[in-house]
């Protein structure tokens, strides 16, 4: 079943189209990769999938079309999200972090706060989180606290304790080596297998097609190929994106 | 986020507005009267006047990237400077108390012999006689080079890489600072200036009827603005200026030390806006601690028009501000049309016309600042999660202890000081909500508190509404106020919220406050409180055999009063930040975006902080005018904002022990009354120390200092809890 869907979608600044009518599918419970090389759009893809840029075209989510809807109400019907740059809330424990993720928020729960703060909520979210990425014993420790890997590892699960139905990741292995990559492959799988569905937006090609189930591949913001792991490794097309550059820059 | 619409709708906006006010220009130059009106010589010299601050405050903003809301005291300053060293040959000096006459009173005490009087540090410079216009303008000017280099080294080059508000901060310091200097050494009262030119007339075509020194005034201006352009459009400073307002490290790259241009840029602004200060001064014929300063709204509005970078399009804002305001007064006069109070024109209504044009440039322009390339950003102080101790132990012990030192122990004047700083602790939680959980700046919160204190009296006094309703119903209308200007604010970020805010606060206290169909005039907008809890009354009450009271005013159960609510309302607030919502504050406060995606609604996230910040702060307003007896507009002006602003962040702006700290200092509060009563420093010192104090705690501890204590604290028992903490991982 066809969880995700995007159609002709496109994003525009000014008169460079960044991502030019593309089109993708993510099936329910499978991790779907988008490959492409650096300024390819991949970015900018997730900033208008989940609602930071404005697009034109089709985003539907669960069978709803969000793409009119602002980037809170799709994060709330379950579009997750992870920053590059990781964006923690640095003021927050790790666990509060997360339940900022993990909470709704109506009129009527501003007036409850004010006067039963520690009323029981659901954070059944914050635990699951912390239980698939095993980061349980970081609950309480700052943001800054932290080593870089560990904070990647918070970011997803901030992404995971609003239970989302897609977690899109922009650039999870940015700055991993190769055995660290390896072990960020592994956590993916626990996601999936925890229920929910992953796009994974990344350049490190060794990752992407040891992972994923189904790729997508973008260069200058069209989508150039898909398939799986063993299709795109023989494409011609996603070899002359990756190789071309650098084979013409070898035979000149 | 979907604007894939708003470019459009944003252009026809721009296109509507450009319209509108190219048609009130020509109406306005058709017709006659309003021509004359419009071009006269005193409402072009009020906009050179605005202009004159405005260009210092583009040139600060480039150079440093600082938007400074004291420019307009810095000319006040200048010009007191340069008068007394008319009048008097005197340069006088910022008048500071001998640290060491701390220690007159405890030995006094003590010893039996003559009294201790140690001397006080020498205020002042003699040149010996009355000095002529040209050593006087020298002398002043060299005093602005100085100034700017103080500014730079000691205030904005520690504070380079801090965040928007800490700069901010330390500029309406060193606004109420130089105010209180200047009050403290000549009272609030105008001090005659020589006039530096005649003032005869001088007619031009068209009918404009100046006065000689507006003319040369408002070319002087003119003149300026042209050689700022071309000084940073043609020269190698210029270029390197804006080089390193775009990219930091490419100004570095390029072999050019940002600090040393922002250092060149200040002192260029001081020596600028002082020379402008003193030739206002010369035209107004006196100076006075409050009439330049002000000028900081208009001149902001202006900057804002030219986006702090265009020097033209600022001047020309300038211009059409000051002309309005003496239209807007011919108007009131001749119009029919125009609105009316209580049979006279609508007050204030040249005041309400900066507000509107900040409004509709931010509203178009949409985007904050041009984001200056900065090498780091900095953050906003810590904001602690208030532990189970604080909330169950200290707090109640805390409120049982000023319970019973107001009830029992306290000297009239300690009780005194003791409300003041209870409805401070409230301003002050006001504050907290707003900038120090959402990181939105508001300077108007006596606004708010005003606007509920002058309802509760037509409430209370005209309708005969009860004690508790019509305190209740007046913060409800000051929150539904905030949330109006929340709604601007969804837009607005950071320094030009702190701009819209400033504006706000100052139409309301000129359109509202000073209306007198709503202060009442003479008779005062007069708020009958409760018996039990006026405060002028002076019988005792016996309650279980225990007597409250010494037959002296204060009553104390005002302070109970106080007490209870300011209590309810701390509670209110540490509730906030230990619950949801308040994690949600937060988040927003340190990044928006990344709220957004975790499905945190950051408008409705922001509505609710200024709307329970204008709550508290009306809740406030309203005890306070029961506390006086009466609602006062001198009591809500901005300039009272800025106070206490100063004093929340001095205190500590992210947390309900700031607040209680930022209240236990607020002028009139319990720490000036122990300073007063027991150390017997002078209450004009409050206001310098806490302008000073509020510049050191920005630099030094920007914290605040309850933040202050509690990192401390923090360090160490986080260092033991660590420890273990890596022996189990390990």
């Amino acid at each position: 079943m066809t969880l995700f869907e995007t159609s002709s979608m496109s994003v525009a600044f000014g008169g460079l189209r960044a991502v030019d009518n593309v089109d993708i599918a993510v099936e329910k419970g499978k991790l779907v990769g988008l490959i492409g090389p650096n300024g390819a759009g991949k970015t900018t893809f997730i900033d208008g999938v989940t609602g930071f840029v404005p697009t034109t075209g089709r985003i539907m989510l669960d069978g709803k079309d969000i793409s009119s809807s602002p980037a809170h109400r799709r994060a709330a019907a379950g579009l997750g999200r992870t920053w590059q740059s990781l964006e923690l809330f640095d003021d927050l424990t790790i666990e509060e972090n997360l339940q900022v993720a993990a909470e709704n928020q109506t009129l009527a729960t501003f007036i409850a706060d004010a006067f039963l703060p520690l009323r029981s909520r659901d954070h059944s979210g914050v635990q699951f989180a912390l239980d698939v990425l095993g980061i349980s014993n970081l609950r309480g420790r700052m943001p800054n606290e932290l080593s870089q890997g560990q904070r990647k590892l918070v970011s997803a699960a901030r992404a995971l304790a609003g239970r989302p139905k897609l977690l899109c990741m922009d650039e999870p292995a940015a700055g991993l080596d190769t055995q660290e990559s390896q072990q960020l492959g592994l956590r993916l799988r626990d996601i999936i297998d925890a229920g929910i569905t992953i796009l994974l937006v990344d350049h490190d090609m060794g990752l992407v097609l040891n992972v994923c189930d189904y790729i997508y591949v973008i260069e200058f913001g069209h989508k150039i190929a898909e398939g799986t792991p063993s299709q795109i490794k023989k494409d011609p097309a996603v070899i002359k994106a990756y190789l071309g550059s650098a084979s013409q820059e070898s035979s000149e | 986020m979907k604007n894939s619409d708003q470019l459009p709708t944003r252009l026809i906006i721009q296109r509507v507005v450009l319209a509108v006010f190219t048609f009130l220009l020509l109406l306005i130059l058709v017709n006659q009267n309003l021509r004359a009106n419009f071009l006269s010589g005193s409402g072009i010299a009020s906009g050179a006047l605005i202009v004159a601050v405005a260009i210092g405050i583009v040139l600060t903003y480039r150079g440093s990237g600082v938007v400074n809301f004291s420019n307009g005291a810095i000319a006040m300053y200048a010009a007191y400077v340069f008068a007394v060293l008319r009048s008097q040959g005197d340069l006088f000096l910022p008048p500071l108390p001998n640290p060491l006459s701390l220690l007159e009173a405890p030995v006094n005490f003590f010893s039996s012999g003559s009294p201790l009087d140690l001397p006080d540090i020498p205020t002042k410079i003699s040149f010996g006689d009355t000095l002529g216009l040209f050593p006087a303008l020298t002398i002043t000017l060299l005093f602005c080079i100085l100034l700017g280099l103080a500014l730079h080294f000691l205030i904005f080059k520690p504070l380079r890489h801090a965040p928007p508000l800490t700069k901010v901060v330390a500029s309406v310091g060193i606004f109420l600072l130089l105010q209180a200097i200047v009050v403290r050494r000549f009272a609030a009262t105008p001090r005659p200036v020589k006039p530096i030119f005649r003032k005869s007339p001088i007619d031009l075509p068209f009918g404009i009827n100046f006065s000689k020194d507006q003319l040369i005034v408002s070319v002087l201006v003119v003149i300026f603005t042209f050689a700022l352009w071309a000084l940073f459009r043609f020269t190698r400073f210029g270029l390197a200026t804006r080089a390193a307002a775009e990219n930091e490290k490419g100004a570095i790259i390029l072999g050019f030390s940002p600090e040393f241009l922002s250092g060149i840029n200040w002192v260029l602004s001081t020596v600028l806006t002082g020379l402008l200060g003193i030739l206002v001064a010369s035209i107004n014929t006196a100076v006075d601690p409050a009439t330049i300063p002000a000028l900081i709204v208009p001149a902001l509005t202006a900057a804002l028009v030219g986006n702090f970078s265009s020097f033209g399009l600022t001047a020309l804002a300038g211009f059409l501000l000051g002309m309005q305001s003496q239209l807007m007064v011919y108007l009131g006069v001749t119009q029919s049309w125009f609105p009316r109070s209580g049979g006279s024109a609508f007050p204030g209504m040249d005041k309400v016309v900066p507000l509107l044009v900040i409004v509709l440039v931010l509203y178009i322009r949409g985007d904050s600042l041009p984001i200056r390339g900065g090498v780091t950003s900095g953050r906003l102080p810590f904001s602690p999660y208030p532990s189970k101790a604080a909330v169950r132990l200290w707090g109640p012990s805390l409120i049982v202890a000023t319970a019973v030192f107001g009830l029992f122990l306290a000297t009239p004047s300690f009780r005194l000081g003791l409300t003041n700083s209870l409805i401070g602790v409230m301003i002050c939680l006001s504050a907290v909500v707003l900038t120090g959980f959402v990181g939105q700046i508001s300077l108007s919160q006596m606004a708010f508190a005003g606007i509920s204190g002058f309802l509760l009296s037509k409430l209370a006094t005209e309708h005969g509404v009860p004690f508790p309703i019509a305190p209740l119903l007046g913060a409800l209308v000051a929150m539904f106020m905030g949330v109006l200007v929340a709604l601007p604010a969804l837009r607005v970020r950071g320094v030009n919220l702190a701009i819209v805010t400033l504006a706000f606060g100052v139409a309301v206290e000129a359109a509202v406050f000073k209306n007198s169909s709503v202060n009442g005039g003479l008779a005062r907008a007069i708020v009958v409180p409760p018996k039990v809890f006026d405060s002028s009354r002076v019988t005792d009450y016996k309650f279980l055999g225990i007597t409250i009271g010494d037959g002296l005013q204060p009553n104390p159960m005002t302070i109970l009063l106080c007490l209870i609510v300011t209590s309810l309302m701390c509670y209110l607030v540490v509730n906030l930040r230990r619950s949801g919502s308040g994690r949600r504050m937060l988040a927003t406060r340190n990044n928006e975006r990344a709220a957004a995606a975790v499905a945190v609604n950051v408008a409705y996230t922001k509505i609710m902080a200024f709307g329970l910040s204008a709550f508290i702060a009306g809740l406030a307003g309203a005890i306070s005018s029961y506390r006086f007896g009466s609602a006062t507009p001198e009591y809500f002006t901005y300039t009272q904002s800025l106070v206490f602003f100063a004093f929340a962040y001095l205190g500590g702006i992210s947390s309900v022990t700031g607040a209680i700290a930022g209240g236990v200092l607020v002028s009139g509060g319990l720490g000036f009354t122990f300073l007063e009563n027991i150390l017997h420093v002078p209450s004009e010192f409050t206001l310098i120390l806490g302008g000073l104090g509020l510049i050191t705690t920005a630099i030094l501890n920007p914290e605040g200092l309850a933040g202050g204590w509690s990192s401390r604290l923090n360090k160490v028992t986080a260092r033991f809890s660590h420890d273990k903490e890596k022996e189990i991982v390990s």
